[in-house]
């Protein structure tokens, strides 16, 4: 992650993220990405109450909001954006839920090793940050038998997202090679980075992990494409998977 | 149990085919290596299979068994499966050609003829984990290996499943099918083979009882040729993984 993404962040908690933090906050039920896909349906994530859990990219830091709701002994929102963790800091004295906040990127965490026994990104350090530096600072972080869940674009959306505009249904960019993405708006969106399923199992893989599942996301039927995040549509969405989960834990 | 009725309709239409297949592809595949799939990418820039010394190894859709000749050569102790027997015919010849010889069944991968964890790798080359059904082999793949045994099945991505337009009969840049709702692609005169998308992939071989070891994602070397040109062309395959192989370890 680059001081170019928390630039983009900034912006993007201006105009979206700190209006939205409360109503996300508040939410009952955990539900995954842009269709709103509900956790009861798509069970990613491990039972967490009792259990330390570090976010990676936690933004406004709503999905740590929920697991701590869960039964999260501790939870620690990492991200590198002043203005998000301020509106979590707000919604954190609005709620009376509890979470540590940390400043940092992904990439480079400074919390000790073998501290957390759950790791989760959604749309965090999982698009966010580089994963050949992310990845291995999961690793670190979690406990032997630890699970890391994140949620990400699919590789196959972003083979088929143009430079600018929606996602089109056919292949626009190859799939060797795969790794940083500067996608060119009017306004700087930041710098993303995906890689193809074989190299997301090598790298898991390489760093200890055991790969648990991937929960590769359809919308559901009824869904609308999302207002602010209209990157794919609903249609698109429906026959091509637009997200994916992927589930892995460290080697004990 | 009987083969299913798909496997039968598979089993006519390699005994229809052998001879045409052999004829066109195997200027291709007769060469002293061990190599993977349309692009003949070789093992020893794969490393799907690690040694093979020593190791009793399962070929599931063996064909003419070319994979497992090259195997027995090496010091493997392979054996051979297809559904065809005009395709084991072939094995027959060939294996006296080379000199070599070890035991060939016919058989549907469906039910495997042969005990309980007596393997040490299982693997497919765009074989019986492609013509047979996954859901159905990959239990038998689980019961026929020792724990610690490996299974390796290069199949079609599911990049490729999706991008296959029937009606034209190849591969374009076109999403013409849903990716949620692979099933079987058609073969022609009723055969078919078997499509997975990749987390219906990882969730068979771990609800199987094997560990995910890798999946690698073949590409044509530069300048590649095949003979499978009608499967997927080198414009299509040099950008996208059109083949891959999933690699599994019993627990």
């Amino acid at each position: 992650m680059s001081e170019r993404n928390v630039e983009a962040w900034t912006r993007a908690n201006t105009d979206y993220t700190d209006a939205r933090a409360e109503e996300a906050w508040g939410k009952d039920e955990i539900d995954w990405g842009i269709w709103a896909v509900p956790e009861s349906e798509v069970h990613a994530l491990p039972d967490v109450s009792g259990k330390d859990v570090v976010e990676l990219g936690c933004g406004t830091a709503y999905f740590g909001a929920w697991l701590k709701r869960r039964g999260a002994r501790r939870v620690v929102g990492v991200d590198p954006t002043p203005a998000q963790l301020e509106t979590a800091r707000r919604c954190m004295a609005k709620t009376g839920i509890e979470l540590e906040l940390v400043q940092a990127f992904g990439e480079d965490v400074p919390l000790p090793d073998a501290s957390f026994d759950v790791a989760v990104s959604e749309y965090g350090a999982s698009i966010w940050a580089d994963p050949y530096k992310w990845i291995p600072e999961a690793a670190r972080l979690l406990r032997p038998g630890g699970e890391l869940v994140f949620l990400r674009n699919s590789t196959l959306l972003i083979l088929c997202s143009p430079d600018d505009g929606k996602a089109e249904e056919r292949l626009l960019r190859p799939q060797f090679g795969m790794h940083r993405f500067e996608w060119s708006a009017d306004v700087d969106e930041g710098v993303e980075y995906h890689l193809s399923h074989g190299d997301w199992i090598r790298l898991l893989r390489e760093n200890g992990f055991e790969i648990v599942d991937l929960i590769e996301i359809q919308a559901p039927e009824g869904a609308e494409t999302h207002s602010r995040y209209d990157f794919v549509s609903a249609e698109w969405a429906m026959k091509w998977p637009s997200e994916e989960i992927w589930r892995a834990r460290k080697s004990s | 149990m009987p083969p299913s009725d798909q496997a039968l309709r598979n089993r006519e239409h390699w005994d229809n085919e052998s001879d045409e297949y052999q004829a066109v592809h195997g200027p291709q595949l007769n060469v002293d290596d061990l190599i993977w799939g349309a692009w003949s990418i070789p093992e020893s820039e794969v490393g799907a299979l690690g040694e093979v010394a020593g190791k009793d190894i399962l070929e599931l859709g063996c064909g003419a068994a070319r994979w497992s000749i090259e195997l027995a050569k090496r010091g493997a102790r392979p054996v051979g499966l297809d559904n065809s027997s005009r395709q084991l015919e072939h094995a027959r010849g060939l294996m006296a050609e080379a000199g070599v010889d070890f035991p060939l069944f016919h058989a549907s991968a469906e039910e495997i003829p042969l005990p309980d964890e007596s393997f040490d790798i299982v693997f497919s080359d765009h074989g019986a984990l492609s013509w047979a059904d996954p859901r159905v082999v990959v239990p038998e793949v689980a019961r026929v290996l020792r724990s610690g045994a490996l299974v390796a099945a290069n199949v079609s991505s599911p990049f490729l499943d999706i991008c296959y337009d029937e009606e034209n009969d190849r591969v374009d840049t076109r999403l013409h099918r849903s990716y949620f709702r692979l099933d079987t692609a058609p073969e022609g005169n009723g055969a078919a083979t078997y499509e997975l998308n990749d987390g219906d992939w990882i969730r068979l071989l771990r609800a199987n009882g094997f560990a995910i070891e890798a999946l690698i994602e073949l590409r044509p070397q530069e300048g590649g040729t095949t003979t499978y040109g009608g499967y997927v062309t080198y414009e299509w395959a040099r950008q996208w993984a059109a083949e891959h192989l999933w690699v599994a370890r019993k627990a």
